[in-house]
């Protein structure tokens, strides 16, 4: 009866070669379809997911778009370390970020959500998601924060 | 001499429900275990006064259960004791699976599980007993892994050497399971006595396992174990036993004495309900009880009350390991020498540590998994010799034998079998 | 090869390689706990001649500052600074005191000594501190305090206080960190500023490796105590008036 013949076996056979691979390709099968058919609309319609920048850029951003874009983690790590581990604060903290990119939703968010990656951060570290305004003149003002 | 091992049927409706109720019991742990993940630890019974709960101590209790593959491997490695080499396979899974147990309790007590899993290799601290044992445990796992497939290769030359590293390794993990609680300026864990305490109960708790597993495994299996074999154990416990009384009459003993440590100790043995556990389960029924049963002359040949002792001490030995952990815990450091602190917004006295049910359903999640391997793996590995005899037994053992026989016999007749 | 040999060499490999793996990013030169920061060693003075035992000053500052969660109820509830009332055990004496408890930064933290992934250490500046990137919340510090300083935060807390300093989530341990944010930029912690602006100034926190420094003349000029100096821990927390 379960030597693998007959209904029943060829049941059994299946049930559990079928098992662990819909387990295995579930996940992937949610994934493709959140990302291909069910994701947000973007405003542009863009491939790139938009990032909103303030409306005026005085000083410009501590490093360049295309080192934050591929290295803003390391930065930060690096960052953290000074600050945490040897108790140097310089010019770089997520405040000073805030300053210019006052929403998380509008800036850090849209990229994250794209990869799918969710930082650990903004738990702990103050960030609103979104102001009620945008502009500079009433972006946070600067303080002793991180 | 070549021993047959055969894998049971485990084709029983015993056994599938059996199963089920295993995996239901997992489920429930890994329910518990994400609710508090989500939700924060404060769901348990811990508090900031008492940090370390039921997790830990079920952790320390499974680390301690695992010395009994080293009892075995010890019997036939270090005293030549070729009668138990037959036990040594499942000795070493059961150590494996122990080890797996206390550190799944241990990982799943974590404040930040999602952390665990690289930055204690990344960052690890020589100077942090947490650090050094996972580590230990980690390395015994293999080793036993590698002891199983020595064993299941039948490569003899290899398994006697391994046996004697088996039982260095566990002596090393024992040893520093209890240096995790005497490495610390706590009042009632900063012991030089804790450590060899640990090694002490983890042997004792470790062979009334072994007896326990292979009595009722033989009995279930319906294969033939020889009384010789479960005597010897038993009567390896019953020294085990002393030993542990030993070293912890010593270590209260000590710690009574000396006037800095007697209130302290004065609430730790007279006060609360560790009082209980420790009059009660540890020196009553977990050793004074037990060792009297084996020591005996006839009790202790008889299966039955062996069986019965090794239950006793393995409670005994749940009641110590809790006695470890809690109350240096509940008890409150001495901050004011001559002062007492009347007004906190904490608890600056003595404290009370109560289970909740989360840490209960962690607790039975982690022992319904290795409960699941193992039963799992009696299925589909040969564990299990077919039999166990003992071979070359001594006069006094075979005396004893025969009269136990005898004894049975006449029991079956109706006769009475005072005088055997 | 048959099919036997090339499933145990793989799985040898795959085994084999995160091991290994392993034991080289274990035994990889990393860089110094600490180092740079000056070479200052901060400690506090409390003074409990001046400390009145209803002033709460201190406490609500630095609750307010570090975003420490309160959730009303002394099980979990974190207190990175606290005031306890003693009184004497045996004799006649009726009256009590008060006496602020925070993280001592003992020079030989047994905290720093037990954290399996070093996320409690000591700074070259003598501030013991937590990082919280990298705390598992094991608990292991609070175990090994002998002061019952350390917290573990159970709960977490719903918003900030202080937007300036991010607060903790649930699942790791913390404990005062003598604001070493703001002594980095040169300014005093919460609870001495609190103190001082209410005029009370029972605390001082200062460099005590500069003698010209005002906590090294009042512990020059005082008598002063520190909790279980028994013990070897070094703290560097001094009492007056203990």
């Amino acid at each position: 009866m379960s030597d693998g013949t007959g209904t029943i076996g060829r049941l059994r056979t299946f049930v559990l070669v079928a098992l662990p691979i819909v387990l295995i390709l579930a996940p992937l099968g949610l994934s493709l379809y959140d990302h291909v058919f069910a994701r947000d609309a973007l405003e542009d319609g863009d491939a790139a997911p938009f990032l909103e920048f303030p409306a005026e850029r005085d000083e410009g951003c501590v490093r360049d778009s295309a080192y934050m874009r591929f290295h803003h983690w390391e930065l930060l790590r690096e960052v953290r370390d000074q600050a945490m581990r040897h108790g140097v604060r310089g010019e770089i903290s997520l405040d000073r970020c805030r300053t210019c990119h006052a929403s998380r939703e509008r800036f850090c968010n849209r990229c994250h959500e794209a990869v799918s990656l969710e930082p650990d951060c903004f738990g702990c570290h103050y960030y609103p998601a979104s102001p009620t305004a945008l502009t500079s003149d009433t972006a946070p003002a600067h303080g002793p924060g991180r | 001499m070549d021993i047959a091992y055969q894998p049971i049927e485990g084709r029983s409706r015993g056994y599938y429900l059996l199963l089920a109720i295993l995996l239901t019991l997992v489920a429930g742990g890994v329910y518990a275990t994400f609710t508090m993940i989500a939700h924060g630890l404060h769901l348990s019974g811990m508090t900031n006064r008492v940090p370390w709960g039921l997790q830990i101590v079920m952790a320390i209790f499974y680390i301690g259960l695992s010395a009994g593959s080293l009892v075995v491997s010890g019997l036939y490695g270090i005293f030549g004791k070729a009668e138990y080499r037959p036990f040594a396979r499942i000795a070493a899974f059961l150590a494996m699976l122990f080890l797996i147990a206390g550190l799944l309790s241990i990982v799943t007590d974590q404040g930040r599980i999602d952390r665990v899993f690289v930055k204690p290799f990344a960052h690890f601290n020589a100077t942090s007993m947490f650090s050094i044992n996972p580590a230990l445990y980690m390395g015994h796992v293999m080793i036993c892994i590698f002891y199983l497939w020595a064993l299941f290769k039948k490569k003899g030359r290899l398994t006697k050497p391994t046996s004697v590293i088996v039982v260095l390794w566990a002596l090393g993990v024992h040893t520093g399971t209890g240096a995790i609680f005497a490495f610390t300026p706590r009042e009632l864990y900063n012991t030089a006595l804790l450590p060899p305490s640990f090694v002490a109960a983890a042997l004792s708790s470790g062979a009334a396992l072994m007896i326990l597993v292979l009595v009722s495994l033989f009995k279930i299996t319906r294969r033939h174990l020889d009384i010789a074999l479960v005597i010897w154990l038993g009567r390896l416990l019953a020294v085990f036993i002393v030993v542990a009384m030993y070293v912890i009459l010593i270590e209260n003993a000590h710690r009574f004495y000396l006037i800095e440590s007697r209130e302290a100790t004065s609430y730790y043995l007279f006060s609360g309900y560790h009082a209980v556990l420790f009059w009660g389960g540890l020196i009553g029924l977990g050793s004074v009880v037990p060792a009297l049963l084996l020591f005996h002359r006839r009790r202790g040949s008889s299966v039955r009350w062996i069986v019965f002792a090794s239950v006793l001490v393995v409670v005994g030995v749940l009641c110590e390991r809790y006695l470890i952990v809690l109350p240096g815990l509940e008890h409150p450091p001495d901050l004011f020498p001559g002062w007492e602190i009347v007004g906190s917004v904490l608890d600056e006295g003595i404290v009370t540590y109560t289970v909740s049910v989360y840490e209960i359903l962690q607790a039975l999640g982690v022992m319904s998994f290795i409960g699941f391997i193992f039963v799992l793996g009696l299925k589909y590995l040969p564990l299990l010799p077919v039999e166990a005899r003992a071979h070359g037994q001594s006069q006094m053992l075979k005396g004893m034998i025969a009269r136990a026989v005898a004894r049975r016999a006449a029991r079956a007749q109706g006769v009475s079998a005072t005088r055997l | 090869m048959d099919r036997r040999a090339f499933l145990k060499t793989g799985g040898l490999f795959l085994v084999g390689t995160p091991c290994l793996g392993g034991l080289l990013v274990m035994s990889a030169p990393r860089t110094a706990a600490a180092s740079g920061a000056g070479t200052r060693r901060w400690g506090m003075v409390i003074d409990l001649r001046r400390c009145p035992a209803d002033c709460t000053a201190c406490l609500d500052a630095c609750r307010r500052e570090n975003n420490v969660a309160l959730h009303d109820d002394p099980r979990w509830d974190v207190h990175w600074i606290r005031k306890v009332t003693i009184a004497r055990k045996h004799g006649k004496e009726e009256r009590t005191r008060t006496v602020p408890l925070l993280c001592n930064h003992c020079d030989h933290p047994p905290c720093a000594q037990v954290c399996p992934v070093q996320a409690t250490y000591k700074r070259a500046d003598g501030i013991v501190i937590v990082d919280q990137h990298r705390c598992i919340g094991c608990r292991y510090c609070l175990i090994a305090c002998p002061y019952n300083a350390r917290f573990f935060n159970y709960k977490g807390g719903e918003t900030w206080t202080n937007t300036g300093y991010p607060k903790r989530s649930h699942g790791v341990a913390e404990s005062c960190h003598l604001c070493a944010h703001r002594l980095d930029e040169g300014r005093p912690p919460a609870c001495v500023e609190a103190c001082r602006a209410r005029g009370t100034g029972a605390l001082c926190v200062g460099d005590l490796d500069d003698p010209d420094s005002e906590i090294a003349r009042l512990i020059a000029d005082n008598s002063v105590k520190r909790l279980r100096d028994d013990l070897g821990t070094e703290p560097k927390v001094y009492y007056i008036g203990l």
